[in-house]
């Protein structure tokens, strides 16, 4: 008689296991949709190592569907952003100077199923964020490179409410959290509009040679390019080619600058969660710097960079 | 007793998963100078595969071995002790034993505190600093000394090079990410937190 329980348990736990799968995924799903189909407004904290800020969102969604949204740091210099339907409308200060064009992305954010075959996605338990109660959902990197999420997700609305960027050591590298939220209730025009230093945002031509002049010889598996741009370098007169690549959650950007000669090293540096990877590259125009930014370990943002190759004539203009 | 066996059972103790028989097996022979060696070798190969730097030359058992040593050399010397003088004796090797193990203990824990306090002293500047000085910026940048070695390195060869384009680059990155529909809270608060240094 004693085998019987042992053997529900077994049965039980494998009809189980999909169903589970199942229901994570489907919260990932509804996270994707909650911000397309409720306003919110709140004020969340963000933390990485050396820097808090806190921060006021409103975002509203109209009976059209039209969503705005606008974005204010709380402490320090006011910083401002305001979006209409995915689109930057204006930016305050030094924040505007590097922002381009509004070209359409070619890989839509948050793809669940791409996300799945680069992460294992699990319910871990309940929780309770800015007094609201939450799921928690873990997302753990299938490889080394890329870094683990737990996502609290409110149980009424699953928008974020906390999100957790871990390292392989599951050492914190960035949080990001509510400390109240209102959902439901409406922005008004008033709080939606912005404040006089934001600036209105210029579009910067699209770059598509930049996609046949680059290419890189090593991507860690699930990346792929989700953009391409060209935009004038923030210290001289030439063009820098940059290419974003993105597996679903975690993304990075390729910069290739010209050096036109100058005498300059390689570099490796970490802000927070953002590896950041400067290595020269000789291409038969003369030496390029590439830099591979994003929030992926240090090792993988080194060799991404040194697989970088410029495609043989089409170099960089 | 074959090497075979005697490593399986090493392998056993170090995964935490020896029975006694095995344990004692690899006790008697602990003053094996190849068993030791394997012991090492193992622990280095463990180490890697769990990303821990470890200083393998680091032998407490020796360190203990050896301590046992110069304690006991007194202790029978003096033979001809009674009682309690015994006891005191095996008192101090037991506590020159526990010194050796903890000390062996700190040094591993101290290498990692060394390190988080290395990362956060080396980021904390960049808190105070006013966003003007570059330099600085860079150096807040880095999270090891050997990174900002290289840093300065680079600002010899061509100066500031990195310092004038890692900033916006990395404003760059984080707007890109901001500009999506779906998660734009978070990248936006990524690029603002690089604006406030």
């Amino acid at each position: 008689m004693r085998f019987i329980p042992v053997i529900c348990l077994l049965f039980g736990s494998w009809l189980a296991l999909p169903a589970v799968a199942a229901e994570a995924q489907d919260w990932l799903e509804r996270l994707a949709d909650a911000g397309q189909s409720q306003s919110f407004q709140g004020i969340f904290v963000y933390e990485r190592n050396g820097s808090f800020s806190t921060h006021r969102i409103w975002h509203r969604v109209d009976e059209t569907g039209l969503v705005r949204e606008r974005l204010m740091q709380l402490d320090g210099v006011e910083q401002e952003v305001l979006r209409v339907d995915g689109s930057t409308e204006c930016v305050s200060g030094t924040l505007a100077d590097q922002l381009g064009d509004q070209q359409a992305w070619s890989a839509h954010d948050l793809d669940s199923q791409r996300l799945l075959e680069s992460y294992d996605l699990r319910i871990i338990g309940e929780s309770r964020v800015a007094g609201r109660a939450a799921v928690v959902l873990a997302l753990s990197p299938r490889d080394q490179h890329r870094y683990g999420v737990e996502l609290h997700l409110d149980q009424e609305s699953a928008l974020p409410l906390k999100s957790l960027l871990l390292n392989d050591k599951g050492q914190l590298l960035e949080r990001f959290q509510f400390t109240q939220l209102d959902v439901g209730t409406l922005p008004t025009d008033q709080e939606l509009q912005s404040g006089t230093g934001c600036q209105p945002v210029t579009a910067s031509k699209a770059a598509a040679e930049v996609v046949e002049a680059w290419r890189s010889d090593w991507l860690p598996p699930g990346f792929i390019l989700s953009r391409v741009a060209e935009r004038r370098s923030p210290a001289s007169n030439e063009q820098v080619a940059s290419l974003v690549y993105f597996d679903g959650l975690a993304r990075f950007s390729v910069f290739v600058e010209p050096l036109r000669g100058v005498m300059v090293e390689d570099a490796r540096s970490q802000i927070g969660p953002t590896a950041a990877v400067s290595r020269r590259l000789a291409t038969a125009d003369g030496d390029v710097m590439v830099t591979v930014v994003g929030e992926i370990p240090l090792g993988t943002a080194e060799r991404v960079a040194l697989s970088m190759r410029a495609i043989e004539g089409q170099a960089i203009q | 007793m074959s090497r075979e066996a005697l490593q399986e059972s090493l392998s056993a103790v170090m995964d935490n998963e020896a029975d006694e028989m095995e344990l004692r097996r690899v006790l008697s022979a602990s003053d094996d100078a190849e068993l030791r060696a394997t012991w090492s070798r193992y622990q280095i190969a463990r180490a890697v595969m769990h990303k821990e730097l470890l200083e393998p030359r680091l032998d407490i058992a020796a360190a203990v071995s050896a301590a046992l040593a110069d304690e006991a050399l007194p202790v029978q010397s003096k033979t001809v002790v009674r009682g309690p003088w015994r006891s005191v004796g095996r008192f101090a090797v037991a506590a020159s034993v526990t010194v050796a193990v903890l000390a062996g203990v700190r040094l591993y824990n101290q290498d990692e505190v060394a390190s988080t306090q290395l990362a956060q002293q080396a980021a904390q500047p960049s808190l105070s600093t006013p966003q003007a000085q570059s330099p600085a910026m860079l150096a807040g940048f880095s999270t090891a000394g050997e990174q900002q070695g290289e840093a300065e390195t680079a600002s010899e060869a061509a100066p500031g090079w990195h310092d004038q384009r890692l900033p916006a680059y990395l404003r760059q990155h984080a707007q890109q990410a901001a500009m999506n529909a779906n998660e734009s809270a978070l990248p936006y608060a990524r690029a603002a937190s690089l604006e406030s240094r």
